[in-house]
């Protein structure tokens, strides 16, 4: 990290705004050489001047302007963002104009979680979600897999009932981007199984939708772990056999066809099938032995676990 | 259909895994002396910046040295007063002076005070001592869901409800908080992939699951795990290099060498990870110039690498370095 500050600032000891505020330094001496001083200088000064409004509580405009002085040379110190909330409903300030301050902030400092509960705050607040999914979307833009943003649009789902306003397209864009955004997986489980109140399992046209979905992106890039996940999640779910997917699986990894295996995850897949049918053990231990020693070598002690899983052989012998 | 592209094919056949090369060992020495300068660094401008991870920061330096069998690289009595220079009136602990109190800090409090038993001072210097900080940590519990909250404003994460029951064993204090409905929380995070997220219906990530089986762990409940489903998802953590990820289609880090070993370590599968393989990843992350470890080969380092590195290679039993407890 090479953030530098930003030595443009005018420091506050010349702004006569802040005349009449006796900076409180950072506490020194051999007590604490732990925390000793040595602050680049505008950092240094602007921090001593919040410690003197924290003292008194001082909650007023100039404090915004401080706390955004702080904000824009270290958005992680969470106290600063924790006063300046403060502030801001203290003041009755105008929250549209903060979130306006806010989008460029945290397109800057993708990281950065502070922002996110502080915009959670502010919208709670606003009590609407207006212009908050346009604005994710942009996000999404710079980085579709961050993890505090995924987080904040599931507050705003369940908060605003956002559950039909357009989220399994969202998703479906950002698929199309990159099918291989687990996120966007999780999202799209999120907003078709995770409702309150409704049970998406028992709808069977639902179920085949999702189902099929999952297919058409598994054939787009067979490798990709995510759609896998989802798949074997809503047969588990939905309580359908594993069997029903031994079509679709064999697409790509076919008993017999060892030598071809276009998907370690449909192998894998094919194996537990297998594995449930009678007299399937030795074609399960074929296909385990295949992902031991050529598809997915790395985990050669996993797959040999679920040999050890499997029902008794059969008479026919397995084979390597 | 289309035909799978060469990133879409699976891999190859892989050598037999080879004995690391003489130049790749641990750097006790050089990673000590790491630790042990972060402290002078007051003039650089970086340190500052991360005053508000402080605390966080000087238990994982105080781990890393004792993983590495220097207990005393760390002057105890200043980092005890460090410790409760940042405590407040309510038992809760900021990062640094004057920062507001947090789950995260308060934790990493008691974790240093446990690794040093400093449990004396604590009733020595804070008006109510452990019984103060405990009951802190319990008043962050959401009554209806079990979740904690990291602080007053009410954020919510499956790492501060880790946090608060790990603090909270160590203070012996864990009576003070419903544990069946914490349990309960942690089952409502389980996601359709057999991991876990931030909280109900949030990504699998790795760090959440270790947070998520932890808990679980510590509140004697790992019985309503599926361990070889979540086996087998955190053993697809690891990349064709050893080092592993967090997520699906992310790029690997050193700090998932402990997330996901000690999750693993916890369902007992951290031999379905290939150890030699990320024992030399970790090993070429780190620094031999100026010590530490960094998240992947040839990146800065930093003590939270440093001592999740560290941790991962004691969790495979990399020789050198003292045992480490996964929960």
């Amino acid at each position: 990290m090479s953030r530098k500050p930003q030595n443009k600032l005018t420091p506050l000891s010349e702004d006569p705004k802040w005349e009449d505020v006796i900076p409180i330094p950072q506490e020194e001496g051999s007590a604490h050489p732990l925390a000793s001083i040595a602050y680049a200088e505008n950092y240094s000064e602007a921090m001593d001047y919040l410690r003197a409004v924290m003292a008194t509580n001082e909650m007023s405009e100039r404090v915004l302007e401080l706390t955004e002085r702080v904000i824009r040379m270290n958005p992680a110190h969470y106290t600063v963002w924790l006063y300046r909330a403060r502030t801001l409903f203290t003041l009755n300030h105008d929250l549209y104009a903060e979130i306006a301050w806010l989008n460029p902030t945290a397109l800057r400092h993708q990281k950065n979680y502070q922002i996110w509960h502080h915009r959670q705050t502010l919208i709670n607040a606003l009590d609407s979600a207006d212009g908050e999914i346009p604005f994710l979307t942009q996000m999404f833009e710079k980085d579709s897999k961050n993890y505090h943003v995924w987080s904040y649009r599931q507050w705003l789902v369940k908060r605003f009932d956002l559950w039909d306003a357009g989220e399994i397209e969202s998703v479906e864009e950002l698929l199309k981007k990159d099918v291989r955004n687990n996120s966007a997986w999780n999202h799209r489980w999120f907003v078709v199984f995770g409702r309150p109140d409704t049970d998406a399992f028992k709808d069977e046209e639902i179920v085949k939708r999702e189902i099929e979905f999952a297919k058409s992106q598994i054939r787009l890039a067979p490798q990709n772990q995510s759609p896998w996940s989802y798949l074997r999640g809503i047969i588990r779910q939905a309580s359908l056999p594993l069997s029903s997917l031994r079509e679709f699986a064999e697409e790509f990894a076919v008993f017999g066809k060892m030598d071809q295996v276009r998907s370690s995850h449909a192998l894998a897949l094919v194996a537990d099938i297998y594995a449930e049918e009678p007299n399937g053990t030795a074609k399960a231990t074929l296909a385990l032995d295949m992902l031991a020693i050529r598809y997915d070598p790395i985990r050669v002690n996993y797959w040999e676990y679920k040999k050890k899983q499997l029902p008794p052989s059969s008479p026919v012998a397995a084979g390597t | 259909m289309s035909k799978p592209t060469p990133a879409e094919s699976c891999s190859p056949p892989s050598q037999p895994a080879q004995a690391l090369p003489d130049e790749l060992h641990l750097l006790v020495e050089q990673h000590v002396q790491y630790v042990r300068s972060l402290d002078t660094r007051k003039d650089e401008y970086e340190y500052w910046l991360t005053e508000h991870l402080r605390l966080n920061g000087l238990y994982w330096g105080l781990t890393a040295v004792h993983l590495l069998g220097q207990p005393d690289a760390l002057p105890r009595r200043e980092v005890i007063d460090f410790v409760f220079s940042c405590v407040h009136e309510n038992g809760g602990f900021g990062a640094a002076p004057g920062h507001d109190t947090h789950m995260l800090y308060t934790v990493s409090a008691v974790q240093i005070i446990a690794t040093l038993d400093a449990f004396d001072e604590l009733e020595e210097r804070v008006d109510g001592g452990r019984k103060t900080v405990g009951k802190f940590i319990a008043s962050l519990q959401e009554r209806d869901t079990g979740t904690f909250a990291g602080d007053e404003w009410g954020e919510t994460d499956t790492r501060f409800l880790y946090g608060a029951l790990n603090a909270l064993s160590l203070l012996h204090l864990l009576h003070l908080v419903d544990m069946d409905k914490a349990v309960e929380h942690i089952q409502a995070c389980e996601n359709f992939d057999g991991g876990y997220g931030t909280g109900p219906g949030a990504e699998s990530h790795a760090g959440q699951v270790f947070t998520c089986l932890a808990a679980l762990s510590i509140a004697g409940r790992l019985d309503l795990v599926d361990r070889d489903r979540l086996g087998g998802w955190l053993s697809d953590r690891q990349l064709p290099n050893g080092g592993l990820n967090g997520r699906p289609e992310k790029k690997e880090d050193v700090c998932y060498s402990w997330w996901v070993g000690s999750s693993l370590a916890m369902i007992d599968r951290l031999h379905w990870i290939d150890s030699n393989k990320l024992a030399k990843f970790i090993l070429q992350s780190q620094d031999p110039d100026r010590g530490g470890i960094t998240d992947r080969p040839g990146d800065m380092v930093d003590v939270y690498h440093t001592v999740f590195g560290l941790a991962g290679l004691s969790l495979i039993k990399h020789p050198g370095l003292m045992e480490v407890d996964p929960v």
